[in-house]
């Protein structure tokens, strides 16, 4: 089973006081995501889009065994993340949207701590170091201490040593946050590459733009929920309208209402 | 525990690469105690010398034949020589122009002599005023010797003035000085070194991870969190070991300034190799068991600030217990209080370094440290494990 499947899972949070405050509510608790289910293929991009706080973030972080859902199970290479979460790890990457890494280190440290970490032998380590820092542009800077490098180059670094043991699952939240239009489309280029490898790659994202030209599927959610799901063009279809951030309104007027869109 | 090495390399290294890490962590430390308390022992010695050699300015009336040789003998003066009001001599003593004021009886001699009505003394001067305060010390002292010198005189026998006789034996250890000194000193100041050298790092290897969101890349990796747990703590306690062994140098260089002991270090010679193996083995449990308190805070907040904050009550129990051991009466050898964190190893300490511990005592000590730090390392190794600590709280 060689694909990731995302089956059925629902995951709550208890709401501190303070949260309640900010969100003005007195629920005590939050459904972040809500009956979830959608499966990434190997050989493909899929594309998680959805407004702020839709649930994206917490659905990445289940697939990447950080948090666990009350309910339901996700399954990497039919490993299941609730009982091999071990296994799970060593078959994916994950990247973080708040990732700001140390500035103490040299990106060449980092890439070979996590290596280390990974259980990469050196050679192989090397090799896949050289590759990376090279496609990237980071071999000029690999002595540099994160602290002196600009903020593409950290974002492309983190994503060289979340790629460190090149595992088949990739997911990525927000990749191209914040990133000047050349290094996002490094960042972008690279993640065609390999899916062209048959590496199967979840992107959560809320730029319309990036999904239209990475994902070859696409899944909106929308307060914790899938609200569509299929190709681009299955997804432009099913609501008769010209492009995808149409249709994305559309959702967003179904879920929320038209005052809060 | 190739994955504890890893993670305690990294936390070393993150230490050692950077200038400015070494510098606070290691050097400043030091450094600093060593330059203020050298800096406070010499401004005190200075002070201290210089009221010493100060030559007091009295201002004497009717100055009495009788008491002028002890005065010559007994204290080095020199006299005003203006006449002053009342008043005016009294805002001199008040604003430290004159040390010392002595009215004495225009007939002071003669009325010592006959010993019919004592004669009058009249002494004026300013405690607040170090110089007025010595000069009156020093004045009070050369009237005893004449008070005695004249009573002698008007005893018949003089024998009859002798009261007893006394000899004095001091048989003083200076091993046993040395080590009064040190058990009070010491084990308040390596505690609370130990506790700032693992506060100046700890927040920022377990916290900052968190507040970076570098906590999540590390714990997507295939390692065990108990491997993360004891890798962190390990490292962290070498470093704060260091750093406390920083600070160490530089109270024991400055000590000979801060205790005027005329540039001669403290004889740290009076332990054998038996109490310097106890204190080390001590050192380190201890030290264990602080950063594991400290890393487990670190886990539980969000961010370095809420970390320092969490951290900072334990810090001030620990000096209050440091103080308490420094200023309280006599080493405890109940065996119950050696098994209370913080308080146990320092209660230990002080007797080790004034030969007073057992064999048993430390072995309760050591074992009940090593009990904490586990079980912290255990809290450690389930918030690391904990999903709403990691990523909710």
């Amino acid at each position: 089973m060689s694909e990731l499947i995302v089956d059925n899972i629902r995951k709550t949070f208890k709401l501190s006081r303070k949260q309640q405050k900010i969100e003005k509510t007195d629920i005590k608790k939050k459904v972040a995501v809500d009956g979830l289910s959608f499966q990434a293929r190997r050989g493909e991009i899929y594309g998680l889009l959805g407004p702020n706080g839709a649930g994206k973030t917490t659905a990445l972080r289940c697939i990447s065994t950080l948090i666990k859902p009350d309910t339901g199970d996700i399954y990497v290479n039919g490993d299941s993340v609730l009982k091999d979460a071990f296994r799970v790890r060593k078959n994916i990457a994950f990247l973080t949207s708040e990732l700001k890494l140390d500035d103490h280190f040299t990106p060449n440290y980092l890439y070979r701590y996590f290596s280390n970490l990974h259980g990469v032998n050196a050679t192989e380590m090397e090799q896949r170091k050289a590759m990376l820092f090279q496609r990237f542009g980071i071999d000029k800077f690999q002595e540099v201490k994160i602290a002196d490098l600009s903020t593409g180059m950290k974002q492309k670094i983190s994503i060289a040593i979340a790629l460190v043991h090149d595992p088949d699952y990739i997911i990525f939240d927000e990749p191209t946050n914040g990133l000047d239009v050349l290094t996002a489309k490094t960042v972008m280029d690279y993640l065609l590459e390999m899916r062209d490898q048959g590496k199967a790659i979840i992107l959560s994202t809320h730029i319309l733009n990036v999904v239209e030209k990475l994902c070859d599927r696409v899944g909106i959610i929308i307060d914790g929920k899938l609200k569509i799901e299929g190709t681009l063009a299955e997804v432009i279809a099913s609501h008769e309208d010209k492009n995808l951030e149409a249709v994305f309104f559309d959702l967003m007027r179904e879920s929320v209402g038209e005052d809060h869109v | 525990m190739y994955n504890v090495w890893i993670v305690f390399k990294k936390e070393v290294f993150r230490v050692f690469s950077d200038p400015r890490l070494v510098l606070t962590v290691f050097i400043v430390p030091g450094l600093s105690i060593f330059l203020i308390y050298t800096l406070m022992g010499n401004i005190i010695g200075s002070q201290m010398s210089e009221v010493e050699e100060h030559r007091s300015l009295l201002y004497v009336e009717h100055m009495p034949d009788s008491v002028l040789p002890y005065l010559d003998e007994l204290m080095r003066y020199r006299l005003y020589d203006d006449t002053l009001t009342h008043d005016e001599l009294e805002e001199k003593i008040r604003e430290g122009s004159l040390d010392l004021v002595v009215l004495f009886d225009p007939a002071f001699d003669a009325k010592v002599a006959s010993n019919d009505e004592p004669p009058a003394i009249q002494v004026m001067y300013n405690q607040g005023e170090q110089h007025s305060a010595r000069a009156h010390s020093r004045f009070m002292g050369v009237l005893n010797v004449y008070h005695e010198a004249v009573v002698i005189d008007r005893l018949s026998d003089p024998n009859d003035y002798q009261v007893f006789s006394m000899t004095s034996d001091n048989f003083v250890d200076d091993r046993q000085i040395a080590a009064q000194g040190f058990a009070m000193l010491l084990p308040m100041l390596i505690v609370i070194f130990l506790f700032a050298g693992a506060m100046s790092i700890g927040p920022d290897a377990i916290a900052g991870e968190k507040e970076r969101g570098t906590i999540a890349t590390l714990l997507v990796t295939p390692i065990k969190r108990k491997d993360i747990a004891l890798g962190k703590v390990s490292s962290l306690s070498v470093l704060a070991l260091l750093s406390a062994l920083s600070s160490f140098i530089g109270i024991i260089l400055s000590l000979p300034s801060l205790l005027q002991m005329d540039d001669n270090l403290p004889d740290i010679a009076i332990y054998g190799a038996q109490e310097y193996l106890i204190i080390l083995v001590l050192l380190m449990v201890t030290v264990l068991f602080i950063v594991a308190l400290i890393a487990m805070l670190s886990a539980y907040a969000k961010t370095i600030k809420e970390a320092s904050m969490l951290i900072m009550p334990f810090y001030f129990i620990a000096m209050i217990v440091g103080v308490m051991n420094s200023f309280g009466s006599e080493v405890s050898d109940n065996i119950f209080l050696h098994l209370i964190p913080i308080y146990g190893p320092i209660n230990l300490l002080s007797g080790i370094l004034m030969f007073e511990y057992t064999m048993v005592n430390f072995v309760v000590t050591v074992v009940s440290s090593l009990t904490y730090t586990a079980v912290l390392v255990v809290v450690l190794n389930y918030m690391f494990n904990s999903e709403k600590i990691m990523f909710q709280k």
